[in-house]
């Protein structure tokens, strides 16, 4: 089996991040379920939640390939 | 590479990050590249598109102007009054919206024929919209609360003494290294993996059509998955623009914020 | 169709095989200009136009909205106007009414008072008639008796006795003393004797 260990540490960096999101976006389902008035003010705190959780799997990508070689 | 080589393969070579290096004239450096005509052909498109819809000024707008207002409304009241606050964000508004279309149209050549290939997944292109951001945010708020000031209202008032340093410390990587970087690599990863999602299913999917025995059965079936994903980066592409134009407005408002 | 031709990695321009996050310079400044393009663009051209739209509607909706507004000010405005205007006119009915109820009292009471002072007035002035009436049938009655006596008198005892004074002396002392009820005979002689 050939490959890059690079590309085993993207997939442990991505675990995390998955998981956030996950709950990020499930507490704003929830919340516009309840109260489907606060959409608007809900929706860019989940998209900046969702940044901030994805940024670890970013730096995750960009690590990987700078230990690629 | 000849064309056959690709057909008929006796090997199947998954894509890889070479994929993206497509220099039209010249090598190197300073190769003019296809994303680079790319972003020639979105400025020369938004232009006119822009031109075009709002030339009339139409009260009663017609399909082409209302596309550009409802974008435009979009920006100016959902991301730029929402994030930097009703007394300062006109200002910001040009700068917000630019990025806005300009990514939109750039991460729409990744799926829309015959452009095919996203200008964003060259990290030169996102780079380039974040220096700009980081450029702007930094800038108007030194403007706005002077060159000690600035630096001050980075660390939120009332903190113990002791915590002040460190938390000077954490904020100054965040605005300096963790902002920036995210912002460029969100989009580059986005669109660079999302594009290389789709050439494995396209080139792995014409691999197996291309086989013997069962293969070309798995083949049909990962084209039309291939049809799936490629309305999955559709909305990722969408999305993308507007994180990074959120992201943009937030750093700014925040620099320009009353209160840190 | 790019995707289908592949070139392969690190085929001598290096840039290939890099990794995919080295920024390259001509996409950089590429970037960089077209952004600054599209930057202009909006700056320049396309926002003035769409703020103007905007404002345009936004005043045309506003405008719409204050008309209605208006209207409704001026229905309520006049609405209310109306019912002062019929609140008071109920209180000035009922402020005449209750004037009316006073002023007609008050009429009664006058009324009965002149008819009081009427009467009086009347039964006065009979009484007075009557009194006049009886005076003057005294007086009358008086001269009458006195001449009646006096005629009698003379024609009885055959002398005039109507020389004025003497006359009038004799019976008005003769009435005096029918009056007092101690009338006395007294002699005709005695008086004429007396008197001449």
């Amino acid at each position: 089996m050939t490959g890059n260990i690079a590309i085993l540490g993207y997939g442990l960096s991505a675990i995390g991040p998955g998981i956030g999101v996950g709950l990020i976006f499930a507490a704003y389902i929830n919340g516009v379920a309840r109260q489907p008035e606060a959409r608007g003010m809900l929706q860019p705190i989940a998209f900046l939640g969702m940044a901030i959780a994805e940024a670890l799997a970013i730096f995750g990508i960009a690590l990987a390939f700078v230990f690629k070689s | 590479m000849s064309i056959e080589a690709a057909v008929l393969p006796t090997q199947y070579e998954p894509p890889g990050t070479a994929d993206f290096w497509i220099p039209l004239i010249g090598d190197g450096a300073w190769a003019f590249t296809r994303a680079s005509l790319l972003a020639l052909v979105s400025v020369g498109l938004i232009w006119w598109w822009l031109h075009a819809t709002t030339k009339k000024k139409a009260l009663v707008p017609s399909m082409g102007q209302m596309g550009t207002e409802a974008v435009y409304g979009f920006v100016r009241n959902g991301i730029a009054k929402d994030l930097i606050g009703s007394k300062e964000f006109l200002k910001f508004v040009p700068l917000l919206f630019s990025l806005f279309v300009f990514i939109l149209v750039n991460n729409l050549f990744g799926v829309v024929p015959p452009f095919q290939n996203p200008t964003m997944g060259r990290i030169g292109f996102p780079i380039a919209l974040t220096l700009v951001v980081f450029v702007v945010y930094h800038w108007v708020g030194i403007k706005k609360h002077g060159f000690v000031g600035y630096w001050k209202s980075l660390v939120p008032a009332g903190l113990p003494k002791a915590m002040v340093p460190a938390i000077f410390f954490l904020e100054l990587i965040t605005d300096m290294f963790t902002r920036p970087v995210t912002l460029a690599l969100r989009l580059f990863g986005n669109m660079f993996a999302g594009h290389i999602m789709m050439i494995l299913f396209i080139t792995g999917g014409w691999y197996m059509l291309n086989s013997g025995g069962i293969l070309p059965i798995f083949g049909g079936v990962t084209w039309i998955m291939t049809f799936v994903m490629t309305l999955f980066e559709l909305l990722v592409e969408v999305l993308q623009a507007y994180v990074f134009t959120l992201l943009a407005a937030l750093y700014i408002g925040g620099a320009v914020a009353d209160e840190h | 169709m790019h995707a289908l031709t592949f070139p392969a990695a690190g085929d001598g321009s290096g840039w290939g095989s890099l990794p995919p996050i080295i920024p390259h310079p001509l996409e950089l400044i590429f970037g960089l200009v077209t952004f600054a393009v599209i930057y202009w663009v909006v700056k320049q051209k396309i926002m003035p136009r769409l703020e103007e739209i905007y404002a345009e509607r936004a005043a045309a909706i506003e405008g719409g909205i204050n008309k209605a507004e208006e209207a409704q000010a001026q229905a309520q405005a006049a609405l209310q106007e109306y019912q002062a205007q019929l609140t008071e006119a109920r209180a000035e009915a009922s402020r005449i009414r209750e004037d009316a109820k006073a002023q007609g009292a008050q009429i009664i009471a006058e009324m009965k008072q002149q008819a009081a002072s009427e009467a009086t007035r009347i039964t006065d002035t009979a009484h007075k008639q009557i009194e006049a009436e009886r005076q003057q049938a005294l007086v009358s009655l008086r001269n009458d008796v006195g001449r009646i006596s006096t005629d009698l008198a003379s024609r009885i005892v055959g002398e005039s006795l109507h020389d004025e004074t003497r006359q009038r002396g004799i019976v008005d002392r003769f009435l005096a003393e029918l009056e007092s009820g101690d009338v006395v005979r007294e002699k005709v002689g005695a008086v004429e004797g007396e008197d001449s």
